[in-house]
């Protein structure tokens, strides 16, 4: 594999993970009351 | 006006049926298929660019335009169209919010028997034929009825016929049960489910050894096949039609069913955060998930230059190829019906949601109850999966109403949507709708994309789709109304078009015996004007 195709893969996996993250996160943690 | 005690029991709960409804097949076959026949890595940067402003807005629009009905009493596209345009034509355009769904279902019920009765033949060991391609194939053949036209009738299918009965009636049994006791409670058991089935599989698959017979087939290779960027591509008008296509089908715009869902949202309650975590655990599903098992897999046990004949099918990747990789693999027999039950999964979730918006309109618009828009839309999806089912040569059948439906109407559907958001309803309004509630700033571009980019970029799909030549250099979209399986689909799509329109102007004449839509309402209501 090549440095590029590592990078490639590694940004993309990681911004859709940190924006679910995020996201779940955010309507779990901060909107108890629902 | 619609029974106006169906609402989300819960916040997640909404989350996660949209997100069910958006993650499917497409997740796990067609995505990575797509990606690495389009440059591999490179093929993320249109795909995220076309999420970025076309998926996410559109996503979002369908939300605001869908509460924005359900506070003036409408579940359905039809009667939301009518609150939307102020035009007695708004109705008929909204039949086509029905009509996605519902066509769609024909096919996609079948699709979703073949991964169950795939996990059943897993389960019992019938799938685990060795090394053989031949035999999986001909087990595809048999057990879709591929080989010829009505074989599954021919007595030689009964277990085919028994799992398509069995998922017709597990997804009528829920959605009967209502949209917060049958969908949600569902799609809460469903979606966490999914994802464990999913963990497994891609713990698995990541942890292979080498292909003993050629240690360059290895898990890192694989993944090179899938993620190396072939930068070239981006010069190319393909690759991005193909993002934006795959962004199209990954998150259902177009579809019918956010604006339905989004609907029985309780008013004042966010709908932007919704909107952008549904679209999120599609993401997840998709790039995370989709993006690291399939490929990998079939490399391993496959070879590149087997698997990329493969690639250009989704049914050939997940159903041909993907047996022969769990017959080699150690623990194939478990992770075949692990994976083949997840796509189950995916797929009834995503089922589930092509019957609820439709039958809504039955119940809103013909003032049939629960159990009548039930058995109604029974006979229906009943017709037209017949056909699916008889029309099996080549899966013929099932092709012409996934092009018809799935593929050409759907973009029709989004660039209407667009533009009765961004030109009828108005981004200042939509804006305010998407603001009402939110516990996530929605950036005031996403008006601008919504009203100017997104329409321009369905246009240019569109167009796209019908320019396209075969290399005769004849229209594509003729070739196709020549063959007899293709048009009768065609007309089938069309007749259904045509029965929705008449349904849509009885459900009109009703609505105006009682004066709805009730426009002042939303002055009433929610302060707003336009």
């Amino acid at each position: 594999m090549t440095t590029a195709g590592w990078v490639f893969m590694i940004v993309s996996i990681l911004s859709v993970l940190l924006l679910t993250v995020y996201c779940i996160g955010k309507v779990l943690l901060y909107a108890p009351k629902d | 006006m619609s029974n106006e005690k169906e609402q989300w029991g819960s916040r997640i709960g909404v989350i996660m049926a949209v997100a069910g409804s958006a993650v499917g097949l497409g997740n796990f076959l067609r995505f990575p298929g797509k990606a690495a026949e389009n440059g591999g890595g490179a093929f993320m940067i249109p795909y995220f660019i076309a999420l970025l402003l076309v998926g996410i807005p559109l996503c979002w629009a369908e939300w605001a335009m869908g509460r924005y009905g359900g506070r003036h009493g409408f579940n359905s596209a039809p009667g939301i169209f009518s609150v939307l345009w102020r035009h007695p034509f708004a109705k008929y355009l909204g039949a086509l919010a029905l009509l996605i769904p519902m066509t769609v279902y024909f096919y996609y019920i079948v699709v979703e028997a073949w991964c169950l009765g795939y996990a059943y033949n897993y389960l019992t060991g019938s799938l685990m034929m060795g090394k053989n391609p031949g035999a999986y194939n001909d087990f595809f053949t048999s057990f879709t009825g591929a080989g010829a036209d009505a074989s599954l009738f021919s007595g030689l299918a009964v277990q085919s016929l028994i799992f398509i009965a069995i998922t017709f009636a597990a997804n009528f049994i829920v959605v009967y049960r209502g949209l917060s006791g049958g969908i949600e409670k569902f799609c809460n058991i469903a979606i966490p489910m999914m994802a464990v089935c999913a963990m497994c599989v891609l713990i698995r698959v990541l942890t292979l050894p080498a292909n003993p017979e050629n240690p360059e087939q290895n898990v890192v290779n694989g993944l090179a096949f899938m993620w190396n960027p072939d930068l070239s591509v981006l010069s190319k008008p393909e690759t991005w039609l193909a993002a934006a296509g795959q962004i199209f089908f990954t998150l259902s715009v177009g579809f019918g069913v956010i604006i339905n869902y989004a609907s029985y949202v309780k008013p004042k309650k966010d709908i932007a955060l919704s909107g952008l975590t549904a679209t999120s655990v599609n993401e997840f599903f998709e790039v995370c998930l989709g993006g690291t098992i399939t490929i990998p897999a079939a490399f391993i046990f496959l070879g590149a230059t087997t698997l990329a004949t493969f690639t250009s099918s989704s049914f050939s990747l997940g159903f041909k190829a993907l047996p022969n990789v769990f017959a080699e693999m150690p623990g194939g027999q478990v992770f075949g019906f692990l994976w083949f039950f997840m796509l189950f999964l995916a797929a009834i979730t995503s089922s589930l949601s092509m019957l609820q918006p439709v039958m809504a309109f039955f119940e809103e618009g013909l003032g049939l109850t629960r159990k009548g828009s039930t058995l109604l839309m029974f006979v229906i999806t009943s017709l037209g999966t017949g056909f699916v089912m008889y029309y099996t040569k080549d899966l013929a059948g099932l092709d012409s109403i996934d092009f018809w439906s799935g593929e050409l109407f759907i973009v029709v559907l989004a660039l209407v949507q667009a533009i009765i958001y961004g030109w009828v309803f108005g981004t200042k309004l939509g804006q305010e709708e998407l603001d009402s509630g939110a516990e996530l700033r929605v950036p005031r571009f996403v008006q601008f994309v919504i009203k100017f980019v997104s329409p321009a970029f369905l246009i240019w799909i569109l167009y796209s789709m019908l320019s396209s030549k075969n290399v005769a250099g004849e229209l594509k979209i003729i070739e196709k109304l020549r063959d007899p399986i293709q048009l009768a689909g065609f007309c089938i799509v069309m007749g259904s078009l045509l029965f929705l329109w008449v349904m849509v102007f009885f459900a009109g004449q009703r609505w105006k015996k009682r004066g709805e839509p009730n426009l002042d309402l939303r002055t009433k209501t929610t302060g707003l004007s336009r």
